[in-house]
């Protein structure tokens, strides 16, 4: 063994937790080397001043500031148990009455509310009789009557071809002949 | 008659709750407080309040701070043992709460100087306190060279990095196994190992020149 191995085992060698065979090399080492007994010798005189420290005991106070505090501490949990309960009380009061108003919302609006795809009244269409009345005009008349050069014609035909309520309603073939 | 009769029903009773709380180890203490037993917060408090109080003064340095931490740490211990996992050690878990207050306010002293002078202040105070913990039959140059030595050693652990100091304490002081340690510490084995041969150079050497 040497004194870097020595000083690295010395821990557990202090506080005897090596192994039987480590614990002869280590104290084989420590007859052989002074320079290691000697940092040997040190740190034990060094742990014993520290570990033979007076203890210090609380002072006489201690244990009913403790009490007192304890006490302040149980209050204090006790108070915040029951803002906690209380907090949970009125989540659950909201929880409930939001519950209430969505079901009620929903009763009223399916009640009156119009559903969103608009279905129309079936309606029933009816187309009037087209007028069937033959036009007694003279076609020669006509054709001679009109000075402008348009013969009338035309806007006979598209009197019969045009919608028939319009037709119906708005055109009356007239003889000009009259 | 009556006082028979009373006796006997004492004998019957058998001992008290406190002694049979005192009878029990920490798991079993910790588990009459879970079950209602109020008593038992008390018995832990009785057997740990020492102890901690002196790792907590040996790594601040400051003994009535020590006793406030001491205090925070029953309260935590109080607020938080339902939590507490009863599959380990309890001395465990307290220390490791008392190790963490002790490095937050050593962390909060560095960071505001009004605080260390503070402390520096009732360390000076402390000097003006009569003897309390030699021996009072002692011969007074006896008397001073021992306050003089527990003065120097205080010292020179207060001169450790507070890392070292830490795991020096709960190993010198307190007689944790390096598995503990590394818990209390939330390190790993060989950072212990190693946290604990530098502590002990350096207390050996800082402390060389007075002792020699």
């Amino acid at each position: 063994m040497d004194c870097r191995e020595f000083c690295d085992q010395h821990v557990a060698f202090v506080d005897d937790t090596l192994a039987g065979i480590e614990l002869v090399r280590m104290q084989r080492h420590l007859a052989e080397c002074e320079s290691c007994a000697k940092h040997d010798a040190k740190i034990r005189r060094a742990l014993l001043l520290f570990r033979n420290l007076p203890s210090i005991e609380p002072s006489a106070g201690f244990s009913q500031r403790l009490e007192a505090r304890l006490r302040e501490c149980e209050s204090d949990h006790l108070l915040a148990a029951t803002q906690r309960n209380l907090r949970r009380g009125a989540i659950a009061a909201t929880l409930a009455s939001a519950a209430m108003l969505g079901y009620i919302a929903t009763t009223l609006y399916h009640h009156s509310d119009a559903p969103r795809d608009l279905v129309m009244a079936p309606v029933v269409a009816t187309i009037p009789e087209p007028d069937l009345t033959p036009i007694t005009t003279s076609t020669p008349a006509i054709v001679a009557s009109v000075s402008s050069g348009l013969t009338i014609w035309p806007a006979a035909l598209f009197a019969e071809q045009a919608p028939v309520r319009f037709a119906h309603s708005k055109l009356e073939l007239t003889n000009y002949t009259r | 008659m009556a006082d028979i009769v009373r006796k006997q029903a004492v004998s019957v009773e058998g001992p008290s709750i406190r002694e049979r709380l005192q009878a029990m180890d920490d798991s079993a203490v910790v588990t009459a407080f879970l079950g209602g037993e109020e008593r038992a917060f008390s018995e832990l408090v009785t057997r740990y309040q020492t102890r901690l109080l002196n790792f907590v003064y040996r790594t601040i340095g400051d003994r009535e701070k020590a006793e406030d931490l001491v205090q925070e740490v029953f309260i935590r211990v109080y607020r938080h043992l339902h939590r507490f996992d009863r599959s380990k050690k309890f001395s465990t878990w307290v220390y490791t709460i008392a190790s963490n207050l002790a490095k937050n306010e050593l962390r909060n002293r560095s960071r505001n100087p009004l605080v260390l002078f503070q402390a520096v202040q009732k360390n000076f105070e402390d000097d003006d306190r009569p003897l309390q913990f030699e021996d009072t039959t002692s011969r007074p140059d006896d008397m001073y060279r021992k306050r003089h030595l527990r003065e120097i050693v205080e010292e020179s652990v207060a001169k450790l990095p507070e890392h070292h100091r830490n795991v020096f304490v709960l190993r010198e002081l307190e007689g944790k196994s390096y598995e503990e340690i590394a818990e209390i510490t939330e390190c790993n084995l060989g950072t212990v190992k190693s946290r604990l041969n530098r502590a002990r150079n350096s207390f050996a050497e800082i402390i060389a020149p007075y002792v020699d």
